[in-house]
């Protein structure tokens, strides 16, 4: 019972599963290196991988840059491209001109003075997102974040990618073999062996024989092998709160090999659902995740079609099944849940990815050196991880409930007081008094959904806070202060920076400098 | 803009070549592109850095002149002294490298002043001047590429770091130079031993030294800068009408 934690098998490939061995064996490399700790990753050579999780979040490039990862590489071989934020189009009233921008960069001085209360006194004659950032005004002009000249992972402005997840897992794999010492093997899972305690011993191979590990991480994806089929732990569903449970999926070529770019992620309202339209060098990814209850298959395709024109009406479309809801416990004896198989959501704000650097990196930095250990690591793990589950509901919901359409029963449904949670309902009354910033609840070290993205949503969907008069007087020199320094951006920002289509196409030519 | 045509002995023979420092012809840069070969002078004068080519972002050696964009405050050492020691890419101008060849860019106001140094003598043999730029050219062509190879190596090692220049001067203005890259001593400093032999071997140590001790230079132009500013404030000061205005 208290043995070393030596070897850490990781099974199932995949975006999870590379993941989590680079992310593991880049903080562990000494260990690795003096023999140790061993990481191995089985995986079958005939599952694919699902592979829709094409936006990630700008975490991943610190994700990668610890990882030792080059961005050219990552640019060239997974067909990524600059992603700066979200626009939100229709969600609010449907009406032609409603859309609002969730951008990655965070209000200007956002650590000494909220701007809500000094937008909404000034009236709103610009968005929010304008009044605090220069990103949406960067997003309108189809302007990249940085410039040829910024080395690999530096930028003006913030931003994170959309790529292709088939490749990046494929990309991954060699990276994590040829240079972090990770051990791959192609194998399919037959039987899993477990002790009288229920730890995992080893996993049965038909190519490979047994791998026997201390510590299993279970990214098997919706298969949840370990976790699910062997450790029976069960799943929570929350199709109540968020009703999207089918996607229908289609890569839309390019009428041109110059067509312009847009680096946010387009998130359009329709009837029964949303639409996710991704930008990437070479296609576009378009999907529409509906709810089944609200529209059938036949309505849905019509209303993907009507999105991505008539021209692309013969393309293929492929249909995936939203599950929403996670595990009841993600780390069990000595096995981790991460990636799918511990749970997936629709893809509204790509919390895919990020919660697996989050959950890996937590693993990592707490990895227990003993078996005797590993129940108290484990679980603050799952109260984390629950956490984390948990606000990333309540941030999708909030986009449903700030909706004013009362057009079809998705959205009518979606107001209904009994579909919110009690968490955010309670948040709700408060910001009509109070807006979110520091000092609220948002305040952990590492919240996938910090206060600042809680404002643009907000904000961007027309969302009132009363605010006093008085209580924008302290702050007024400061909040001035940086609404100019946001103009000045604005301003030099789009004399400089080129467009993401010219500068993916120089980074293709030229590479960037790693500094 | 430009009207780059192959130097001829036949067509050019009456050419002559105002080659005098002047911001009118293009001197006025703060940060010029060099080549390795030239570190040796460039020393006695200049901070040798890195820069990035706002094109391609590729790095380059460049010798810095100023600390604002625009501003050469060699200007005057140059026009006073014709030794001076002047980097290699401006003392070319207005000729380009095209293959073997030599071509001249008509358009170039040093052309068009109409006057200046001869390109060849009556008898058609390349003036003093002409053979000045020929033996230029015959180190600027293999060193642009001999300093390629030396930063990809630097690269390699990880041996090139961002530099903050920060001065102030006596005027009150704070001027902070961005986009320039120097040496990391620190790496460089924790290099194995058989890279530093391989680096003293190819001579890529000596350069990293010139360099390093390069950076001096920055202090030295902050230096002359403010001697300059003071005078003219001194100058204003004994002339208060000026200074009123």
């Amino acid at each position: 019972m208290n043995k070393a934690v030596k070897a850490v098998v990781i099974v199932g490939g995949g975006t999870a599963g590379w993941l989590t061995a680079g992310i593991i064996a880049a903080r562990h490399q000494a260990r690795m290196k003096a023999g140790g700790l061993s990481i191995t990753l089985v995986e079958s050579p005939e599952i694919r991988t699902i592979g829709v999780g094409e936006g990630t979040w700008p975490t991943m490039r610190s994700t990668l840059e610890r990882m030792g990862v080059s961005e050219t590489a990552l640019f060239r071989e997974c067909d990524a491209a600059f992603k700066q934020g979200a626009k939100f189009v229709g969600w609010t009233t449907g009406e032609p001109d409603d859309a609002y921008y969730h951008p990655l960069m965070v209000p200007q001085g956002f650590s000494r003075v909220n701007l809500v209360p000094h937008w909404l006194q000034a009236g709103g004659a610009v968005s929010f997102c304008d009044f605090v950032t220069p990103q949406g005004r960067l997003c309108d002009a189809g302007l990249a974040p940085k410039t040829i000249a910024h080395g690999e992972y530096r930028a003006p402005a913030n931003y994170a990618y959309h790529l292709d997840a088939g490749k990046l897992g494929v990309f991954l794999a060699r990276h994590c073999c040829e240079k972090l010492g990770v051990r791959h093997v192609l194998a399919d899972v037959e039987s899993v062996r477990q002790s009288e305690s229920g730890d995992i011993e080893g996993v049965m191979t038909r190519q490979a024989g047994q791998i026997d590990g201390d510590l299993f991480v279970d990214c098997t994806g919706f298969a949840a092998l370990l976790i699910g089929k062997t450790l029976g732990v069960g799943f929570r569903e929350c199709g109540d709160i968020l009703f999207c449970d089918t996607a229908l999926a289609v890569q839309v070529p390019y009428d041109s090999p110059d067509a312009p770019l847009a680096s946010q992620t387009i998130s359009t309202a329709h009837e029964a659902g949303w639409t996710w339209d991704i930008c990437l060098p070479t296609r576009r990814g378009i999907g529409y995740a509906y709810s089944s209850r609200h529209a059938s298959e036949e309505a849905a395709h019509e209303t993907l079609l009507r999105y991505i024109g008539p021209a692309h009406k013969d393309l293929p479309v492929r249909k995936i099944p939203i599950h929403a809801g996670h595990r009841d416990t993600f780390w069990k004896n000595n096995c981790v849940a991460v990636g799918l198989a511990s749970g997936f959501l629709e893809p509204l704000e790509s919390s895919a990815i990020v919660l697996v650097e989050l959950s890996a990196k937590l693993l990592a930095e707490q990895l227990p050196a003993r078996r005797e250990i590993m129940d108290i690591v484990a679980k603050r793990f799952n109260e984390t991880t629950m956490y984390r589950w948990g606000r990333i509901i309540d941030f999708l919901k909030l986009h449903y409930v700030l909706t004013r359409r009362t057009d079809s029963a998705f959205w009518r449904d979606n107001c209904d007081p009994a579909t919110v949670p009690e968490r955010l309902r309670e948040l709700l009354t408060l910001w009509r008094y109070q807006s979110p910033w520091f000092y609220d609840e948002f305040d952990r070290l590492e919240e996938v959904f910090p206060a600042a993205s809680y404002q643009y949503v907000l904000y961007g969907m027309g969302f009132k806070t009363e605010v006093a008069a008085e209580e924008t007087v302290d702050t007024a020199a400061t909040a001035l202060r940086c609404v100019h320094d946001n103009e000045k951006m604005i301003g030099e920002l789009s004399a400089r920076l080129p467009t993401n289509r010219e500068l993916l196409n120089k980074i293709h030519q030229y590479g960037l400098q790693p500094i | 803009m430009t009207n780059i045509v192959p130097l001829s002995k036949e067509a050019h023979r009456e050419l002559k070549i105002d080659a005098r420092a002047s911001a009118a012809y293009g001197d006025n840069r703060h940060f010029v592109q060099v080549i390795v070969n030239e570190f040796p002078h460039l020393l006695v004068h200049y901070p040798i850095l890195f820069g990035k080519e706002a094109q391609t972002g590729q790095f380059f050696c460049g010798a810095m002149l100023g600390f604002v964009e625009g501003e050469n405050q060699f200007l005057e050492d140059w026009r006073r002294d014709a030794q001076f020691y002047r980097p290699l890419s401006l003392q070319r101008e207005p000729f380009y490298a095209q293959g073997p060849e030599l071509a001249i860019d008509l358009d170039h106001p040093r052309v068009a002043a109409g006057e200046g140094k001869p390109l060849f003598s009556a008898q058609g043999e390349p003036s003093r001047y002409l053979q000045s730029i020929i033996w230029a050219f015959q180190d600027l062509v293999p060193g642009i590429e001999r300093t390629r190879i030396f930063i990809t190596r630097l690269l390699e090692l990880q041996l090139i770091e961002p530099i903050d220049i920060e001065v102030e001067f006596e005027d009150g203005t704070l001027r902070r130079c961005e986009g320039l890259y120097t040496i990391n001593q620190d790496m460089l400093a924790r290099l194995p031993d058989a890279v530093v032999l391989e680096l003293f071997r190819r001579g890529y140590l000596t350069l990293i030294q010139l360099m390093i001790a390069s950076l001096k230079q920055v202090r030295e132009m902050a230096r002359i800068k403010n001697a300059r500013l003071l005078e003219r404030t001194a100058g204003l000061a004994v002339a208060p009408d000026a200074a009123a205005r």
